[in-house]
Order: structure tokens, then sequence, then C-alpha cells
């Protein structure tokens, strides 16, 4: 299998070539370039599979491609001479992101045939190439094999979420979400990009992998006790950490810079689906992930990702549970379940953490998809409260949604249930040592209640029930091209989670963690990229309430209990046939919880309120007193010259007078110094 | 002779321009640009020196003959390339091909006249890129107000005549700063230089003894600080660096758009390239020390201040105009690091802001042209109709918010990475940090700009249908959009070159 | 017998100072223009009388030549006198003041 890396290469160029051709010709195209993108992201998908399974053979391909720029700068642990290049790291981690990647871009350009195409949108050209791009830097960034490349394709992603937010760029409010969303991952990316500036400069290289990355060159200047930018190395490891962070929270929304993703669903749905909900959103975590050494030398690093995580876990969960419209639901979902990841990856869960982004990947897509579906269906329709009784008109649409619902609600055996399951049972036995943990972990559980209600309120309000509406009773049919793809992602949303039957393999003692084997190496891996790897580095002391098999049921029951709790509670209040609202009954919190904890307000204050006026003082600054002392110089001196002019009258008289005058005084003065007199 | 042939091809271009009739001007003026350019590419080709043009190093294309002799002092005829200045002349050659073809659409009146001042101010960019000797570099640098001035002068906007002229003072007031200081640095110098040769000089500087004739009763140590202050000063004007940038929106809100390109495009790099040839290449270090932390701070003030200025404004012109302030701030940063990559990161910065301000220039002019308004708050929904316009002002916009794989990424992230490990300026972290959250407020001001003006519902008050864009209108954006990208993905085109003629000026630094 | 020296030079002083007045206080174009003449003239007498003081020829040849000198200078003012008074209809020298800024 060694040869079949040369072609790597291909995966992230294929949407690349895509992406011109349609550009270039797809008004031109049948189907408006769709064709293009289909077999380019098939290609793509075709050979992730062969990576995966070459990876599976026991092979790993870490190449430097290209050199992008080299010089030789001093780096502060001593390191002469910098390259930064292009290159490609496919081990276990890299291989499943390939996959994933590549699979669902594949299932939602078939999807958008049914939901652009079909629908008679003008400009799929543009929406096509902007599928393509995206496709190219995701995948691009999946197989960075160094921080800078990362970054490179971590902003280029974000520009082409602003290009898809902004598709319906003639209405108002998809330019302004389009804006919002570039800025406030632009501010993520600001500490990310002094973070990656920092590394260099620190370490001399940004390598992912190999002996001369900056986790090994991180891990023996720590060692060494080394002084780096008057810091000593672990404070300034956890500061560089942090900064990277930086853009991980942007792109990965979590608070308090997940302000952007919900008005990011003013884009089409099959955009949320892919970039807002599956890949882009998924590339802060990736990130987490790829670097989880640099990270897992720095516990108050891992400590701060484990607290955010948790806690945005909560926050957005509750936000979720009053939203009307059934795309914004899913937003604040998606914020939720990247803070569980986020939470699994800050505890030392690195299988949980990809555990969980692999099955969400998967579920959160087939829930958009189903959203779009309902959409179509619905004729553009999106509040909930105006579906209801879809569950016999669409049955497709239907079931594929609840394996999803069922998923994401993590009700056992779906796979959401195992990865989340997962992610709180590593954050239950690190939180009985370190409070900090603990308090992220008890945020975590009871987000669980608030997903159960949320989702399931979300599935009856939609499906169950009388319809409410006129649309709702003449649904508009739906085609294969929206079926296949929310089929082949539902099957994948129930059984997903045999990957990694942790809990099981436990309690019964069997050998079923495939994925935790994947990803620790068992088949090809890189050296130190690892789960045992990073767990030799991690400073986490664990332990267990009685045995360990009674804190996995423990935990297991725990989160069980919640999730059907609340599950139940949405089927008490929303499984009628005539649900009505229940928002007033929470009174002003719920006002509070409507209006998303003002978080957008003092967002928009502090670009609108804040940023925008101190510009404005400036321009007035500017105009009056920097360029105000220009034009007083020129103005001092016309005016001195005004002055001096009216010495010359025209009359002729005046200047024989001045003349006379002038000689007199010049011989008075010439007498008086000569001492003449 | 190949640059005096570059130089000559301009001047007689622009002379047979200027007599030819209206209606031919701007083909033929076309036409003759397309030389220079072509034989500036196969410089660049060509190109076998090594080393900085004032250090010892190699040059490329080099000729020197006596001319004048003064006194004691002789002035020579010294031109030749190094690996900063051709990238520059390469530049300067490109930008003007394609002004020329974008001022086909908005200039009707007196055209041979337009075009031939074009080519003039063409043949003293590339003068003051490829001059050697400090009399001859100063006759180009000074003939190039004189074109501008009339270029906005004539075929400005409605307050055309106050921002030639605020621009011809200002900058000329700089130009005599800088040559009195200069001129006082060479008679300071005494007897071990006889001539205004640059390298000479340099010499003088860095291996000789420097400045031993006290001059005005002035010390000679105090007069070498107040020669790199002066000349620092004169140059800060040509940048334009804060607080003396405020010439600059006036001049380019009032100029034509071709003139904006090559004032934006080239005419700032100008100040740009003589503080790297004068101030940071001939001053010994130990000159310098004291007033690192001063200009790194005027360099992020510079960035942040004129970002928030460019926040504030309507007028897309002045946006873009506010926004050159900012990138030149990274600029002096990078120079001030001294570093590898800092100073060849502001060179990098120099060709790259020149290639996408000038694409900005252009588009914004385009739009100009069919809407007849710059104003963001006047129009709404541009892409509706111009999407092709309005697609590369996208592409440039990102460009200039720093969006990786185009030009500015690397010119930014080399200046960034350059000056955060700088060991020469004190606290290079924190001034790095500060400047570049300018990349935050870039991004707000061009993404607030382009929602209000290009997306939205169409809505725009003309009398008549606005429609695309003319091909000879678009086809420049393309070349430059084309040679962003390029310098993006392969910053070693240039890089390499680039960062051969820096190493000298660092090696100067010694232990530093 | 020879008058002395000092008679010369009060007599070109008392001339160069009824010059000066005329210079200073007439409007009229050519009693300004006489005036001068009398400065002039004041001017030539002292040269006239020096050079005959120390005994050399140099300081005649000088009002010789200052004489040639006035009456072109005559000439040409007389013309733009001319014009003047075709322009604005009279010879007031306080009148044409349109070129001064």
């Amino acid at each position: 299998m060694e040869g079949v890396f040369d072609y790597a290469p291909a995966i992230a160029l294929f949407p690349l070539v895509a992406f011109v051709v349609v550009l270039a010709f797809g008004t031109y195209l049948p189907k408006k370039g769709a064709l293009p993108g289909i077999i380019a992201t098939g290609g793509s998908l075709l050979l992730s599979l062969v990576m995966a399974a070459a990876v599976a053979s026991g092979e790993a391909y870490h190449e430097t491609l290209y050199e992008w720029a080299a010089g030789d700068a001093t780096s502060a642990t001593g390191v002469e001479g910098v390259s930064f290049t292009f290159g490609l790291l496919i081990d276990p981690l890299a291989a499943l992101m390939l996959v994933i990647v590549s699979l669902v871009a594949f299932l939602v350009h078939v999807f958008s045939l049914g939901y652009m195409n079909a629908e008679g949108e003008t400009g799929l050209p543009r929406y096509y190439a902007g599928l393509g791009l995206f496709t190219f830097s995701m995948l691009a960034f999946v197989v960075a094999d160094n921080l800078l490349m990362a970054f490179i394709f971590f902003e280029l992603v974000g520009l082409c979420s602003f290009l898809l937010i902004g598709f319906w760029f003639r209405t108002k409010s998809a330019p302004s979400a389009a804006k919002k969303a570039f800025l406030v991952t632009r501010f993520g990316d600001y500490f990310f990009l002094i973070g990656v500036v920092a590394i260099a400069a620190t370490f001399g290289t940004v390598a992912f992998a190999g002996d001369d990355s900056f986790v090994t060159a991180a891990e023996t200047a720590i060692d060494g006790g080394d002084q780096l930018f008057g810091f000593d190395a672990q404070t300034w490891v956890t500061i560089t950490g942090l900064l990277v962070l930086g853009g991980v929270i942007g792109k990965s929304a979590q608070f308090p810079l997940h302000t952007w993703l919900p008005d990011a669903m003013e884009g089409p749905t099959t955009v949320s689906a892919l970039i807002h909900a599956a890949t882009m959103v998924a590339a802060g975590v990736y990130l987490v992930a790829r670097m989880f050494g640099y990270y897992a030398l720095s516990p108050t690093t891992l400590a701060i990702i484990a607290f955010v995580g948790g806690f945005t876990a909560l926050f957005a969960a509750t936000m979720g549970v009053v939203k009307d419209d059934i795309k914004q639901v899913l937003a604040y979902s998606t914020i939720s379940q990247y803070g569980y990841m986020m939470l699994g990856l800050g505890v030392g869960g690195y299988v949980a953490g990809v555990f969980h982004l692999m099955n969400h990947a998967f579920f959160k897509a087939l829930l958009f998809l189903g959203a779009g579906a309902v959409i179509v269906i619905m004729h553009h329709e999106q509040d909930m409260w105006k579906m209801g009784g879809l569950k016999d008109k669409a049955p497709v649409t239907y079931y594929t949604f609840l394996a999803g619902a069922l998923a994401l609600a993590g009700i056992i055996p779906f796979s959401g249930f195992w990865s989340k399951d997962e992610i709180l049972y590593d954050a239950l036995i690190v939180g009985l040592e370190e409070p900090v943990i603990m308090a992220a972990y008890a945020m975590g559980l009871l987000a669980v209640f608030f997903t159960g209600f949320y989702t399931f309120r979300m599935v009856f309000l939609t499906f169950h029930g009388e319809p409410r509406s006129e649309v709702a009773e003449d649904p508009h049919p739906v085609g294969w091209s929206i079926k296949a793809p929310l089929l082949v992602l539902g099957v994948l949303a129930v059984v997903a989670g045999i990957a990694n039957l942790a809990p099981v393999a436990k309690l019964a003692g069997v050998d079923i963690t495939f994925l935790e084997h994947w990803l620790d190496g068992e088949y090809g891996a890189i050296e130190g990229l690892t789960y045992t790897a990073y767990g030799e580095l991690l400073a986490y002391e664990t332990s267990y309430i009685g045995s360990e098999q009674v804190t996995v049921l423990v935990a297991a029951g725990l989160s069980l209990l919640l999730a059907f709790s609340g599950a139940g509670l949405a089927w008490l209040l929303y499984n009628k046939p005539e649900p009505v609202a229940h928002t007033e009954r929470l009174g002003s919190a719920g006002k509070v919880i409507e209006d998303n904890y003002y978080q957008d307000e003092y967002q928009v204050w502090l670009a609108e309120g804040l940023t925008l006026p101190l510009a404005r003082a400036a321009d007035r600054f500017d105009q009056t007193v920097i360029d105000g002392i220009v034009d007083g110089t020129s103005t001092a001196s016309l005016f001195g010259s005004d002055r001096i002019r009216r010495l010359q009258t025209g009359i002729v008289t005046n200047y024989a007078a001045l003349i006379v005058t002038g000689v007199i005084v010049l011989l008075l003065v010439l007498g008086f110094l000569g001492g003449w007199f | 002779m190949l640059l005096e042939t570059l130089l000559a091809v301009a001047l007689l271009g622009a002379a047979v321009v200027f007599v030819a009739p209206n209606r031919i001007a701007g083909k033929l003026a076309f036409a003759i640009s397309l030389v220079p350019a072509a034989i500036s590419l196969w410089l660049f080709a060509a190109f076998d020196g090594s080393g900085n043009a004032l250090l010892e190093g190699d040059l490329a294309f080099e000729s020197q003959m006596e001319w004048i002799q003064f006194g004691d002092y002789a002035i020579t005829w010294f031109v030749g390339v190094d690996g900063i200045s051709l990238p520059l002349v390469v530049l300067t050659t490109i930008l003007t091909s394609l002004a020329i073809l974008s001022s086909w659409t908005p200039i009707d009146e007196r055209e041979s006249q337009f075009y031939g001042l074009i080519l003039f101010i063409e043949a003293n960019l590339i003068g003051v890129f490829v001059a050697l000797d400090f009399f001859v570099w100063f006759i180009f640098w000074e003939a190039v107000l004189i074109p501008m001035y009339l270029l906005i002068g004539i075929w400005g906007g409605p307050r055309r005549k106050y921002a030639a002229i605020k621009f011809f003072v200002y900058t000329n007031v700089a130009s005599l700063v800088m040559f009195g200081a200069f001129v006082a640095l060479v008679f300071g110098l005494g007897d071990a230089v006889s001539s205004f040769a640059l390298p000479e000089i340099t010499d003088a500087m860095i291996n000789g003894d420097g400045v031993q004739t006290a001059l005005f009763g002035v010390d000679p140590t105090t007069l070498t600080a107040l020669v790199f202050v002066a000349m620092f000063l004169g140059f800060a004007v040509k940048v334009p660096i804060v607080p003396f940038h405020t010439w600059l929106p006036d001049a380019h809100v009032e100029a034509p758009t071709p003139a904006s390109v090559l004032l934006a495009g080239v005419l700032l790099k100008m100040g740009t390239y003589a503080l790297l040839r004068f101030n940071f290449t001939m001053f010994p270090t130990d000159v310098i020390e004291p007033f690192v932390v001063p200009i790194a701070a005027i360099a992020v003030i510079s960035v942040i201040y004129g970002a928030m200025l460019a926040l504030a404004q309507t007028d897309l012109k002045r946006i873009v105009a506010y926004s050159s302030v900012s990138s030149m701030g990274y600029v002096i940063l990078g120079l001030i690091a001294f570093t590898q990559f800092g100073v060849g990161g502001a060179t990098f910065q120099m060709v790259s802001h020149g290639l996408i301000s000038g694409l900005m220039f252009m588009a914004v002019g385009v739009i100009y042209n069919a809407t007849h308004t710059r104003m963001v708050t006047d129009m709404s929904g541009m892409a509706d109709r111009m999407p092709v316009a309005v697609g590369i002002l996208i592409a440039g916009a990102f460009g200039y918010m720093g969006l990786p794989l185009m030009s500015g990424f690397y010119g930014e992230f080399a200046i960034f990475f350059g000056s955060f490990g700088s060991e020469f300026l004190a606290y290079a972290p924190v001034f790095t940090a500060a400047a570049m959250f300018g990349i935050v407020i870039v991004a707000g001001y061009l993404l607030f700009a382009m929602q209000r003006a290009v997306f939205g519902p169409y809505n725009l008050e003309t009398e008549y249908e606005v429609t695309r864009a003319p091909l000879h209108d678009i086809a420049p954006m393309f070349v430059l959009l084309g040679l962003i990208i390029a310098l993006g993905v392969a910053p070693e085109l240039i890089f390499e070159m680039i960062t051969d003629a820096v190493d000298p000026i660092i090696a100067n630094g010694g232990d530093l | 017998m020879t008058v002395a020296i000092e008679y010369y030079v009060l007599l070109s002083m008392g001339l160069f100072c009824i010059g000066l007045f005329g210079v200073l206080t007439r409007r009229n174009a050519l009693m300004f223009l006489m005036s001068v003449e009398l400065l002039l003239n004041a001017a030539n007498i002292n040269l006239i009388a020096f050079a005959f003081y120390h005994g050399n020829l140099t300081g005649q040849v000088f009002a010789l030549f200052a004489m040639a000198l006035a009456a072109a200078e005559v000439a040409v003012g007389l013309g733009i006198i001319l014009v003047l008074y075709r322009n604005f209809r009279d010879v007031d020298v306080t009148v044409p003041t349109t070129m001064r800024w």
C-alpha cells in the first residue's frame, strides 16, 4: 500500500479543480456546476477511503511537498533557520477526518441537486464554486502537517464560509450574517496568528510531527527549564497554547465567540450542514486534537479548554430550548455539541473527543439535511410552529431525522450516546480529583437534559401533531437526491457508535474499542501522535467511584436518566395534536434566554457602540487637529504673506519713500555701529 | 546599458505621446509602456546580482560614468539594481501599463498630455529605484512630483487644486529637510568621501569612521543622530507615517483612478524604499538604536490609527487611502525589527501592497465609472449589476485583509514573524501583537463597506442603466489578481532575491 | 581762482534734496520724471566736481554716460507715461495700482 500516498495530494486538489472549472465555465455546464463538484468530492471520498485502508494496513505518511518560504531567523530556543512548508500528514486522525469531510461534502453536493437546483436558484455556479473551494481548503487543512499550513487553510475555510453564508446577497440579512461570521472568527484568528508567529519564533519550527516538531521542542524546553521570552518554558507554552486556542474558540463557536454561528444559518441549509455543522466548525476541535501533544504539556490550558467546553455545552443548550426556527435550534445544538468535544479533549479524553467529532459530523449533517428536506417540504418555511404532522407525509425524512435526533439526544444505543457518555465518563474520573473539571463535568451533564428536551421538542413540533399551516397539509415532494444522502447518514447515525463501545468493553471485558486502537496507532501511526503518547504527557490524576465498572455505570446511568427526562418532558409538553408554547412560564429568565443572554447585543455594541464612535472620534481628531496643523501652517503663511504684501501699494511714491527711509535707517545703523557719532 | 534603455524608452515615449493626437494617445501609450514592462521582466529573468547594492554587493546591469565635478565631490551617473530594487522596478513598469489600460474609460480630455505624464512619471520612478548616486537619485525623486502634481491638478476631482498643492508642498518640504540632512552628512564625512555615490557614502559610514567633522558647532555624534532623524522625517512624509499622512487621503480622493493606482502602488514605496536604502542601510546600528522604540511605536500607531480612520470613512477611495497608511505601518515595523524576515517581509510587503492597492483603486474606479459615486452610503447591491468587477473588488479586499495564499498574507506574516523575535527591538512581542490587531480592524472596515456597497438589494439612483464594465477595465485587474495569488502561493519568486539583498544589512548589525 | 569743493557738494546736495522732495510729493508723472532728472544731475555735478578736484577725467566720462542713460531713461519714461495716459486718461502715478498683487 506504500505507493498510494503519492496520490494523497489529489484528495484536496480534486475539489480545487472543480472550483476552477465551475468558476470559469459553471454557467455553461449542465446542472450549473454540480456535476464537477460531485465527481471531485466523489473522487476525494474514494481516495480518502483508500488512505484510510492504507493506514489500516499499518502505514502512515508524513511528507513535505513544497517549500513556501525559508530564511535564517534565529529562534528563542536557538534553532537557526526556519522554513515554512506545505506538507501532508496522514495518520489515523487525519485519515478519519478525511473520510468524514469528503463523505459529508459528497453527500451535500448530491443533496444540493435537490435543494438548490430543483428549487431554481440563480447564481448556482457561484454556489458550487464556493463549495468546491471550501472542500479543497478543508481537506487541505485536515492533512496539514504544520501549524502555519493549518492556519492558512483555517482562514481560507473562513473565506468560503463568508462567501456561502452571503450566497443570497440580495437580501439585507445574509451579507450582514456573513460579515459577522468572518469578523468574529477573524477576531479569534488574530490570537491564532499571534500563536503561530510566537511558536515559530520560539521553536524555529511549526511542524506537528517528527523530531523537529514544536511539540518535541516545547517538551525539551520544559524539561531543560529554559527561559523563553522572559517566561519559564511551561508558562510560555501555556500562553502560546491559549493564543492558538483563540482561533479554535472562534472557529468552533465556543463561548464567547459563538455568536456568529446562529446568524450563519442565513446561508443555504446545505451550507449549514456542510460548513456550519459537520466540517468547518469541527476545524477548531480538530486543531486541538491535531496538536494535542502541545496542549497536553500545559495542564492550565487543558483545564481552560475543558471548562470553556463544559460551559458552552450547557450555555448553548439552554438557548436551544426556546428557539422557534428549526435551523436555529440546530445551530445552538451544534455549539453545545462542540462544547462537549472541547470538554472531552480538555480532560484528556482524546479518543472520546474525536469519537464525538465523528459521530456529530454524521448526525448533525443528517439533522441539517433533514431540516433542509423539511424546508423544501414546507415551501421554505422554517418556523416549527407552522409545521406539524409531517410524520406520515414524509416518512423517509421523518425516520432519518428521528435517528439523528436520538443520536443527538444521546439515547442508547444510537451513536451520540456512546461518544457523549465517553466524554462525560472521562470528565468524571478526572473531575473526582480536580474541582474545576468537576464543575465542567457538572455543566456537561446538566446540558444532557436540555439536549434531550430541545431535540424532542423539535421533533414533536415538526413531525407530530396536526398540521398547523396550509403548506404543512400540502407538502412539496422531495426527490431521490434528497432522500439518498439522508438514508446514508441515517444509517451512520445509528451504527457509528459501534466504532468504540467503550462502556461495553469495560463492563464485559471484551476488546471492541476499535477507534481507540485506531487512534492509538495499532495500525499505522506517526510516532508521538498516538493516544498513549499523549497519555504520557498528561498530568491529570484520575480516580473512580468504587471500581472502574461502577463508575462507568454511574456515568452512563446519570446521562441516560437526564437524556430520557429531557426527552420525556418534551413528550409531555409538545407531543399533542395542538401543542402550545410554554415559553412564558420561564418568566424573565425566558426573555433572557430568548435574547441569547444579550451576547449579540454586547458584541454588536463593542463593534458599533464602541469601536465605530472611537473611529469617528479619531477621524474628527485627524481632520481637525492633525490636518488642522497642516492646513494651519499653510493658512498662517498665506495670512502672513497677505499682510506683508500690503506694503506693495502700487504707488511709486510710496516705494520711493520706503527706499529713502531705508537708506536713512541704514546710514544711521551703520553710523552707530561704526562709531561716527 | 539596459537600465538606460529602460529609462530612455519611457522618457522618449512620454515625449512622443505628448505630441500625439488625443485620439490614439491611450493606445499608443499602452503599446509603448509594454516595452519597459518587457525589458523589466527580462531584467528579472536575467538578474544575476547578489548582495546589497550599497554594501559591496554584486550589482546587476550596473553602469557608472563621470558626469559633473562639483568642487571636491564628483557626481556620477551611477545606476544598477539589486534584489531590493529590481522587484520594485518590475512593479513600476507593470503597474504603469495596467494603469494606462485602466485610464481608457475615465480619461476623456487632454489624453495625449495625460498619457505623456504617466509615461514621464514611470521614467522617474524607475530612476528612483535604479539610481545609486545621490544627486541622480534626488533629481528623479523630485521629478516624480511634477507629473503627479499635474495629474491630480488637471484631471482630478472637485477639490483638485487643494489636493495637488497640498501634495506638492508637503512632500517637497519633506524633501528639502531630507536633502539638507543628507548634504550635511556628506560634508560631515569630510575627506572620507569624494563623490555622491551611495555605496561610497555607506562604506564611509559603516566601515569607515563615520562622521568626524563638526558642522555649525554640532559635534559629530549628535550630527549623525540629527541627520538620521531629519532623513527619517523627510521620508516619513512620503511613506506616509502618522502624523504626516494627511496629504494622502486628499490626494487619493481627488486623483483620477490611474494616478491613484500609481500613487498608492509605487509612490508610497519610494518612501519606504528610501528609508530602507538610507536610514536603515547607511547608518550603523548604534546610531539607530535610541530611535528603535519610538519608531516601532509610530509604526504601531500608524497601523491602528490608520485602520481606525478607515473605519470611519464612507468614501471607498478614502477607505483604501487610509488603509494604505495602515499597511505602510507594517512595513515600518518590519524595517525596524532588523531581522531577515522583518526587513525582507517589509520589502515584500511594498511589492505586495503595490499590487493590492493598485487592484483596489482600479476596482473602485471601475465602479465609479459606472455609478459616478464612491460613497458606500449611496449605493447598494452593486454585485447585482457588475458581478465581475465586484468579484474582483471582493478578492482585492480579502487580499488587503491578508487572506492566506494571497501576497498580502505572506508580507504580513513575514513581518510579524520577523518582528516578534527581534532582538533589536525591545518588547518586540508586545509591539508585534499590537500591530497585528490591524488585521481585525482591516477586516472590519472592508467587510462593512462591502456589505453596504456591493451586497444587499440593488439600489442606486441613476438616469441610465448600470452595466458591466468593458474588458479593458477588467483585464488589468485580472492580471493584478493573478500576480497577487502567484506571489501568495510562491513568495520565493521574489523573496529569495530580497533576502539576498537584505542579509548584508542585517549582518551589519553584528552581534545584535 | 577756483571755487572750493564744498560749494559744489552743497549745490549737489541741494539739487538732490529738491529732486527727492519732488519724487516724494509730486503725483504728476511728468513732474516725477523731472524730479528724477534732478536727482541724476545732482549726481553728475558731484562726479564732475570730484573729477576736477582729483585732476582726472574718469568722473567726467561717467557723467557723460549718466547723461546718455538719463536721455534713454527719459525716452522710456515718457513712453510709459504716454501708455499710462492712454489707459487711465490721467498721468497721476497713484492711479495705476492694478498691477500690485
